[in-house]
């Protein structure tokens, strides 16, 4: 299969994060949708890697990995906090930093 | 030249007086605090005493001086400071401490019960201090120190009672006109260092041998224009009358008796310089003899007591510089001296009366209190009697020297002048006579009768005014002429043979002698017991004094404050204006960016996806541009 072929794979998984990002509203979801970009942007650097013979993408692959799951962790601690507080799962009513009133 | 280790005393302690009134003024007791007011200054004194012995019993021309420190120096210039005692400074600060501490002996019955008596202290030793540095300093810089210290004392007790508007308005009047002058001192100042190089005053006087005439009369003059000032000289004489705001006590020591009286010294202490420019002296002359007339002139249109005081004050000084701008620097400080007693007199006894009448100073509600206030008539007959100048008092003598000098000169237009202020002098000095004190008893005087209890005043009043009273008496009999001339021998020692010691004069004796008589004929006749008692009118020109305030106001107030509006439009407009137009533009800029920063995170993943995409484009559309 042509290097182009997982590109796109990678461009429609980036996407539908992003869209997934901006359409839902149970902060899950959200979590989910960002776990759905940062692999399209994995998918592109693995496929780079060895399309292009270039070692750098596959370590840059393995950092990404590593901080997904660290992201995951703080993520899903701050969703529990915020869940204590509120009754709903919706984010937009999450609005501590933006002005009052 | 001797060292003397009395002269730092005359300052030392009236200084050390105003710090421990100042530190202790809600700590100690009134009585304590006019205490240690009062004997600070009476040790001043003796100090004086002391080094006056002290000079007198050295070789005649000797001086006594007291080095200080060096204070700078630079290029060939090197200012230092020190004490000069020489019998000029001494004769002046014998007098500053010694009617300064019957003043403060008064002041200690006269402001009894005001809330800020430690303050009143403080600033009155300070003063004293001040004065003192002034006349005893050995150069132009100490001398200029202490006139600037005198000026800010004198701002201070002007506006004591600094709740009182006019008060502050009086205080800032004499502090700006006075600063007005010493700027001119300090151009006269720079000037002098660099024509002579040296401001100590022997020095100086030693190099004005090889200085151009021009230099030498600029100099004075500008030096003239601070002693102006501060003697209340025409022109710049308005902010006298306003200064009587002050308590009296102030006012008898500050602006008639002591302060007023620094001009004069100024000028009989650089009389080398004056001497030597001779056109300078000439304006001296003129000057003091139309300020003498023209203060006389308004003094007898006043209808307050003070006010008739004050320009009294300023016609006499005017006198004083008539004597040294003929050259008699020893008749004009004689005739310091005498009017030094003879005023302080005059005010203070005036103190006593406004004191025993609540405040009241309008003369119109005054009337018969000579049989109230036996004592205080007594006092006022013979001060007057001396400010008129009827023999034997102090005023007769010393008035008579200044206008023999006059005469003997070779001014008998300035002769004239002087005669004619000597009978307007009579006039007003027994205009207020009449007024205050013959005649029924006036609104003013039966108002209060009813609450007096006894006495006139506490003792600590009335002591200095007996003993001023015995000085007004009989300070002139120092130089009668023929027989006496004590202040021209004594002063011997720094004019040495220079001043003009005037023969007796006949003539003048008569002239101002009828002059007086004539005065005081024509205010005992329009101002009789049976006289209508006068109105309160609109002020006249006389006693508008010419309207010289007015055009003081057009001339330098109003454009002042018209340029200050300008100024404070383009301040608004201009400067405000751009700041607040600065600070507009970024409120409005945050307004827009606000939107974006609601905390929902959809919409802050829509800015961040949008940036994203915009970065992404923009730097592929740039790679391709390449």
């Amino acid at each position: 299969m042509p290097l182009a072929a997982y590109l796109l794979v990678s461009l429609v998984l980036f996407v539908l994060g992003g869209l997934g990002l901006m359409i839902r509203r149970n902060p899950l979801v959200l979590l989910m949708c960002v776990e759905l970009m940062w692999n399209g942007a994995n998918l592109a650097f693995v496929a780079l890697g060895r399309g292009l013979e270039a070692m750098s993408a596959h370590v840059f692959a393995f950092v990404v990995i590593t901080v997904a799951a660290a992201e995951v962790a703080i993520g899903l601690a701050i969703l529990v906090l915020v869940f204590r507080g509120k009754a709903r799962q919706d984010v937009d009513e999450v609005n501590l930093l933006g002005e009052r009133g | 030249m001797v060292s003397s280790s009395y002269l730092p005393g005359i300052l030392l302690w009236p200084l050390a007086g105003a710090v421990v009134t100042a530190l202790g003024r809600h700590r100690f007791s009134q009585r304590s605090l006019a205490a240690i007011g009062s004997g600070t200054v009476g040790l001043a004194f003796l100090h004086g005493v002391a080094a006056w012995l002290q000079l007198r019993s050295l070789d005649p021309g000797q001086v006594l001086v007291f080095p200080l420190w060096r204070w700078a120096a630079g290029g060939e210039l090197a200012v230092t400071l020190g004490l000069w005692g020489d019998p000029l400074a001494l004769w002046w600060a014998l007098i500053v401490t010694g009617v300064g501490f019957l003043i403060h002996l008064y002041s200690a019955g006269y402001m009894a019960g005001d809330p800020s008596f430690g303050r009143y202290y403080a600033q009155l030793n300070y003063f004293v201090f001040a004065m003192s540095l002034l006349v005893l300093s050995d150069g132009l810089v100490g001398l200029i120190l202490g006139w600037g210290n005198v000026g800010l004392a004198s701002y201070l007790l002007i506006g004591f009672w600094h709740r009182r508007d006019a008060a502050r308005r009086a205080a800032t009047k004499a502090f700006l006109i006075t600063q007005a002058g010493e700027v001119a001192m300090l151009l006269g100042l720079f000037w002098a260092a660099a024509a002579f190089g040296e401001l100590h005053y022997p020095a100086l006087f030693a190099r004005l041998e090889g200085v151009p005439q021009g230099t030498l009369t600029a100099i004075s003059l500008l030096l003239l224009v601070g002693a102006v000032a501060k003697s209340a000289q025409l022109p710049l004489h308005t902010w006298l009358p306003d200064a009587m705001q002050g308590p009296t006590p102030v006012s008898a020591l500050i602006h008639a008796a002591t302060m007023v009286t620094a001009g004069v010294f100024l000028v009989c202490r650089m009389w080398p310089l004056f001497s030597a420019s001779g056109v300078a002296l000439q304006v001296v002359a003129w000057v003091g003899g139309l300020t003498a007339l023209f203060g006389a002139v308004v003094a007898g249109a006043q209808w307050d007591i003070k006010r008739v005081l004050a320009y009294s004050t300023m016609s006499q000084v005017g006198y004083m510089l008539l004597g040294a701008g003929v050259g008699a620097f020893a008749a004009s400080a004689f005739h310091f001296f005498t009017h030094a007693f003879f005023k302080a007199l005059l005010f203070l006894a005036a103190g006593v009366v406004i004191h025993r009448l609540d405040g009241e100073q309008d003369l119109r509600r005054m009337g018969g209190l000579r049989r109230s206030m036996p004592f205080t008539f007594a006092s006022f007959l013979v001060g007057l009697g001396a400010l008129a100048g009827l023999p034997p008092l102090a005023g007769f003598f010393s008035k008579d020297e200044i206008l023999a000098a006059t005469r003997q000169a070779g001014e008998p237009l300035l002769w004239a002048l002087g005669v004619a202020a000597a009978a307007l002098t009579a006039y007003y000095s027994f205009r207020l006579l009449a007024l205050a004190f013959l005649g029924p008893e006036g609104p003013a005087v039966q108002a209060t009768s009813s609450r007096r209890a006894g006495g006139e005043g506490p003792w600590t009043m009335l002591l200095p005014v007996g003993l001023l009273l015995v000085g007004a008496v009989a300070a002139g009999w120092l130089a009668i002429p023929g027989v006496t001339a004590v202040p021209a021998q004594v002063l011997e020692g720094t004019f040495r043979g220079q001043a003009f010691h005037p023969e007796g004069d006949s003539l003048t004796l008569t002239a101002s002698l009828l002059a007086a008589l004539v005065g005081m004929g024509v205010a005992l006749a329009r101002f009789r017991p049976s006289r209508p008692v006068p109105q309160v009118g609109p002020p006249g020109l006389a006693e508008a004094g010419f309207e010289l305030d007015r055009l003081f106001r057009h001339l330098t107030v109003e454009p002042g404050l018209a340029l200050a509006r300008v100024v404070a439009w383009v301040d608004r407009r201009g400067v405000d204006g751009l700041v607040n137009g600065l600070a507009w533009l970024t409120g409005q800029a945050g307004e827009r960016v606000r939107r974006l920063h609601r905390g929902q995170v959809r919409r802050s993943v829509v800015t961040l996806l949008g940036g994203a995409a915009l970065l992404l484009v923009g730097s592929l559309w740039l790679l391709s541009s390449f």
